[in-house]
């Protein structure tokens, strides 16, 4: 593959947010990062179950562990920002390995439920564990970011960054898709047995796509830390794993477009059903429903023909290339 | 020891409520193959069907309970034709995000419909004490473990003496075999999601005097209800009864004895460990390449 695609996927990214950077309001621009920080951790979820298929329900704890990191190395132990951001992720990495190792044997809903009681447990240490997470009030007072001297305080600014690092984010995401490493990932989905015959380590494949979605968390996670300055035990409950994972298959699993687009929609949503005042969780749901029926591939899926679409478009290919890369 | 009798009683009793959900819960995912994230919610939905016809309509309880079984039996067949019919073909996870889906939807509608306030819902055996050993229990949690032993022996009796029961458990173990046996597979599908909904009406009224109705009640129960189906084997009656009495005794006497703020980590760490180390639970699934 080349390097292209990947450019044109930032640069689209770049173009498209610093023309709304110019005409939306503040609390606008807010949404907008939030959804910036949530588009990057989707694209991380979407290594782990849009390529590898493994359904997990504790990528908020992830997200959480990166907020949590760099929070505890500011605050506490007064870190630069910029030192803390990447030793927050680099532990997180680690975490991910810790649990990755012993979980990633379960498949199917069994992940699922592990990885929800992984994320449980997460939310519960994080409520009590006073002396290093302040409980339930959380931590406050985490220090701004600063570029070149310039204080990223105002919703504009940060958003900039966060759309400079979704677009690397992102550019990053389709390099590694076209790679093989990105091929073996969506073979072990498409076919465990098949794609170890043909030499591919499953096990490893797996712990790669695993760790590489929690990396991909915890720089969401120090993101949204370094942006509201505040963070608390239920920013990262199961609640938004699942949220998470709604808006990757709202927008389409397997596509980092989709990704982007989920997160998007599913912030914005609120904003946009406003007039229905208190029902609009209820209509939400059922909303999210709808797009399961009607639309099976997500958005992502739309623009796709009906006889293209998902397993049957990459199913093959992958198998096929996968099996000639890993011959000696 | 008066102490540890009270503490085993209620964590009997809240194991019990439990094991009806988690047993609805079984019914579902070994019929139809879908794991039920709303589980929960149906059993929130219980508690407030309670609500809604003993306390906002005040009608008699036998008649309320009545009225309100009968609406969670029309709520599961709904279930059925909204979610399962439409989505069966779908793959794992996207069932699971419908689920997931519809039960932000019910924990939301309830919302609405009966506002954030606690209710209280009464039992019917309100006020009165036992006294067992020395030991004082409340008479409606002796009642709900009665309750439950004999909601597990008429489901006993259903599945292994009727043919209709019969039929439901050769769906479960293969769809197109129990269709070419001439079976009527739809209804004996939905029959199912209505068996999972009625249970969880049952937990949900006898939830009701135990805690305060809350419409965000759902969610914990149904974390519950996984460790313990985890715990007994999933897709095992009765390993998710065996693990729901754990999950309740570990949640009463954990919260008693080593700390009421890490109570549940308890059941989630054991549930975990489970899954490590024995994945097809106490009793065992009977499909073994699941794990």
């Amino acid at each position: 593959m080349s390097i292209r695609i990947p450019l044109l996927v930032g640069a689209v990214i770049l173009i498209a947010g610093l023309i709304l950077s110019m005409l939306l309001t503040d609390y606008h621009l807010r949404l907008l990062n939030l959804a910036a920080i949530s588009a990057i951790a989707v694209i991380g979820l979407n290594f782990a179950f849009g390529y590898a298929g493994l359904i997990s329900l504790g990528h908020a704890a992830f997200v959480g562990a990166g907020a949590y990191g760099v929070a505890l190395l500011t605050t506490l132990f007064v870190w630069s920002p910029w030192l803390a951001l990447p030793a927050a992720v680099a532990g997180t990495a680690v975490l991910a390995m810790l649990i990755g190792v012993p979980l990633l044997r379960l498949k199917g809903h069994y992940l699922a439920l592990a990885t929800l009681g992984f994320n449980v447990s997460f939310s519960i240490v994080a409520a009590n564990w006073i002396d290093a997470t302040g409980g339930t009030n959380g931590i406050s007072r985490i220090p701004e970011l600063q570029i070149a001297g310039h204080a990223l305080t105002d919703e504009r600014s940060y958003l900039w960054f966060a759309l400079l690092v979704l677009a690397a984010s992102a550019a990053v995401a389709a390099l590694i898709h076209g790679s093989r490493h990105g091929r073996a990932m969506i073979a072990v989905r498409d076919d465990e047995t098949a794609s170890s015959m043909t030499g591919i380590d499953v096990p490893r494949v797996k712990l790669a796509a695993f760790v590489l979605s929690s990396v991909y968390a915890a720089v969401a996670g120090a993101l949204f830390a370094f942006h509201m300055r505040f963070i608390s035990p239920e920013d990262f409950g199961y609640a938004h794993s699942i949220t998470y994972l709604a808006m990757l298959v709202v927008g389409g699993e397997g596509s980092i477009v989709g990704a982007i687009l989920g997160a998007l929609l599913v912030t914005f949503l609120p904003e946009w059903l406003r007039f229905l005042g208190s029902a609009y969780l209820a209509f939400f749901g059922l909303f999210v429903l709808a797009i399961l029926i009607f639309l099976p591939s997500g958005l992502a899926g739309i623009r796709r023909p009906r006889s293209f679409r998902r397993h049957e478009l990459i199913k093959w290919p992958a198998l096929v290339a996968a099996s000639k890369e890993a011959r000696p | 020891m008066t102490d540890l009798i009270q503490l085993l009683i209620n964590g009997l009793a809240i194991g019990s409520v439990y094991a009806l959900a988690a047993i609805g819960f079984v019914i579902v995912y070994s019929a139809t193959g879908v794991v039920n994230f709303a589980a929960g919610q149906f059993v929130m939905f219980g508690t407030f069907a309670g609500v809604a016809m003993l306390l906002n309509a005040q009608l008699p309880w036998p008649v309320g309970y009545g009225a309100a079984l009968l609406a969670m039996a029309l709520f599961g067949a709904l279930f059925f034709a909204v979610l399962y019919l439409p989505l069966r073909a779908s793959p794992v996870v996207t069932i699971i995000i419908g689920t997931v889906a519809i039960g932000i939807t019910m924990q939301n509608a309830a919302l609405l419909a009966f506002g954030s306030w606690p209710f209280r819902l009464p039992s019917p055996v309100e006020g009165v004490n036992l006294t067992i050993a020395g030991a004082t229990i409340s008479a409606h949690a002796v009642a709900v473990v009665i309750v439950t032993a004999l909601m597990v022996a008429l489901l006993w009796l259903l599945f292994f003496r009727t043919s209709l029961g019969i039929g439901m458990r050769a769906v479960a173990q293969d769809i197109k075999a129990a269709r070419l046996m001439g079976l009527k597979v739809n209804r004996l599908l939905a029959l199912s999601w209505v068996l999972a909904a009625l249970l969880a009406g049952i937990a949900g009224l006898m939830l009701g005097p135990m805690w305060f109705a809350d419409t965000s009640m759902g969610d914990p129960i149904a974390l519950k209800a996984f460790a313990a189906t985890i715990i007994g084997g999933f897709g095992s009656l009765p390993g998710a009864i065996i693990g729901a009495l754990f999950v309740g005794l570990s949640e009463v006497l954990g919260a008693s004895y080593v700390s009421s703020a890490y109570k549940d980590l308890i059941s989630f760490g054991i549930m975990i460990l489970f899954l490590l180390l024995r994945p097809q639970g106490v009793f065992g699934e009977r499909i073994q390449d699941r794990g």
